[in-house]
């Protein structure tokens, strides 16, 4: 079993510059890549408010709040929309529909056949 | 009687070390872990037979070609896609044609937690290297703090072939440990106030935008890190296939079949290269010490980021911390973990969407990350 200095043997003399650099700059890009996703994705729904507000200011339209919808009442709204689509309700009709169920008998089914009269020799 | 000589000699029971049995165990325990607590079980219970599989002792090159080692065997044609690289880009495919990116979308902030949260692949790259590993080897096992198995696999087949199955084998072990790594950093991390912290519900984010995201994320990180894009290319057409709408027959197929089949033959031939032979070594027990450190301060990294945003957000617009520990990629563990540790502090509070964003950013993350470790030392 290897001690802890035979298992780990730190050496930071190993660590050249280079191999510093590279473990910053390397981070640095990482955050700067996803910066740039959030700039990017910031600007759309900006970029996109801005756009309406002028359709509706040249219609003559009342301008549209930034108001954000919460995600419960676009929960309901996607609720209602997909018992709509799926035709489910709250009140049924009340009409129950009964099924016949029609059995054919044939000596390979039949119950009859398969009762064993266990009683008989005692008659 | 020579002949039954010579089966025993082939057998398993002569050519058993303690090595084969503790690898043995260790997969009956992974299966355990996946069953029975339900930790990542479609990777854990593929993996952990396959450590029982690739370590049923045999008598090593006799011309059987059985392990994953042998010339000709079944098991080394099949490990060759992991070798080669092959299977990560299908894995992103699938994961692409899954996920719904509208919480990152509709939060953009949340990309930088993803970011923070790669702190562990760029310092465990540095430990290693004080732990005598070459420039190489160091990277591949920093990657290990990206907690992203795909991309760790994709990152050491290139760099440090080498090393590939005991790199794997500590990622996918720590992405299935999540639950139990991050809670202790995240509660040492963050006050109860913290940990309270309600966030505004996320916007609706139109179709428009859903689409628009894998053409810009494609661009975006394909010209910064163009070592990444065998990866985020898939993942990025994956999500165009799913989110145009008019390609559902091929999403389904990405998210369903090849994800699964890839899943599978992935697994099994990541388990099997653990045959004691080759795997227990002392480096392999240094890469798990370093892989442990990594997630570790991963985790902290991304806790501390959104500590530190909150400095500069208005109350409304406030993060809570414990969805920082998500920007580690391990996809939806470390989001479920987040949110089961806000409800422990508040049970009303509900961040499993909120954390799902830095957890999408992070898988972002680190594959960038892996293209800027192969395009600066490849």
């Amino acid at each position: 079993m290897p001690s802890f200095n035979q298992l780990l043997p730190v050496d930071f003399s190993a660590i050249t510059r280079d191999q510093m650099i590279l473990a910053i700059f390397g981070y640095m890009t990482v955050i700067c890549s996803l910066f740039l996703f959030f700039m990017l994705f910031s600007l759309i729904p900006a970029l996109r408010n801005r756009r309406f507000r002028k359709k509706f200011e040249q219609e003559g339209m009342p301008e549209i709040s930034n108001r954000i919808v919460p995600g419960e009442v676009s929960a309901a709204i996607a609720l209602a929309v997909s018992l709509y689509l799926e035709e489910l309700h709250d009140q049924e009709t009340s009409v129950l529909t009964i099924k016949k169920i029609g059995k054919t008998y044939s000596p390979w089914n039949s119950k009859i056949y398969n009762v064993i009269n266990f009683n008989q020799g005692k008659r | 009687m020579e002949g039954i000589a010579r089966f025993f000699e082939f057998s398993g029971f002569a050519n058993a070390t303690p090595g084969h049995f503790l690898m043995i165990l260790v997969g009956l325990v992974f299966i355990y872990l996946a069953i029975r607590f339900e930790y990542e079980p479609l990777l854990l219970v593929p993996i952990g037979f396959g450590m029982v599989l690739g370590n049923i002792p045999f008598l090593e090159h006799a011309g059987l070609q059985l392990g994953v080692y042998e010339d000709g065997s079944v098991m080394k044609y099949l490990y060759m896609g992991v070798l080669k690289g092959v299977f990560p880009p299908l894995i992103f495919l699938g994961i692409g044609a899954m996920t719904d990116f509208s919480p990152l979308i509709s939060n953009p902030k949340l990309f930088l937690l993803g970011a923070a949260a790669q702190l562990g692949i760029f310092l465990t790259y540095i430990g290693a290297i004080t732990l005598g590993f070459n420039n190489l080897e160091s990277a591949s096992i920093g990657i290990i703090g990206g907690a992203d198995g795909p991309t760790a696999i994709f990152l050491s087949s290139r760099l440090a072939p080498r090393l590939i199955g005991a790199i794997t084998i500590a990622a996918y072990t720590y992405m299935a440990l999540v639950p139990l790594i991050q809670p202790p950093v995240m509660r040492l991390l963050t006050t109860k106030k913290e940990r309270r912290i309600r966030m505004r519900p996320p916007r609706s984010v139109r179709k428009r935008e859903k689409v628009l995201f894998p053409v810009i994320g494609v661009l975006v990180t394909g010209f910064i890190a163009p070592g990444s894009l065998p990866l985020l290319g898939m993942l990025f057409l994956g999500n165009l296939l799913r989110e145009s709408m008019v390609t559902k027959r091929l999403a389904d197929t990405a998210r369903n079949a090849v994800i699964d089949t890839v899943t599978i033959i992935l697994g099994v031939t990541i388990g099997a290269s653990t045959q004691a032979t080759t795997f227990l070594t002392r480096e392999s027990l240094q890469i798990f010490i370093l892989g442990a450190g990594a997630f570790v301060i991963s985790t902290a990294g991304g806790v501390l980021f959104a500590k530190l945003l909150n400095l500069f957000l208005s109350d409304e617009n406030r993060i809570n911390p414990l969805i920082g520990a998500a920007g580690v990629s391990a996809v939806p563990n470390s989001a479920k973990v987040a949110h089961q540790e806000g409800l422990r502090a508040d049970p009303s509070n509900h961040l499993i969407m909120h954390a799902m964003a830095p957890n999408l950013a992070g898988v972002i993350g680190s594959a960038v990350a892996a293209g800027i470790m192969m395009g600066s030392l490849l």
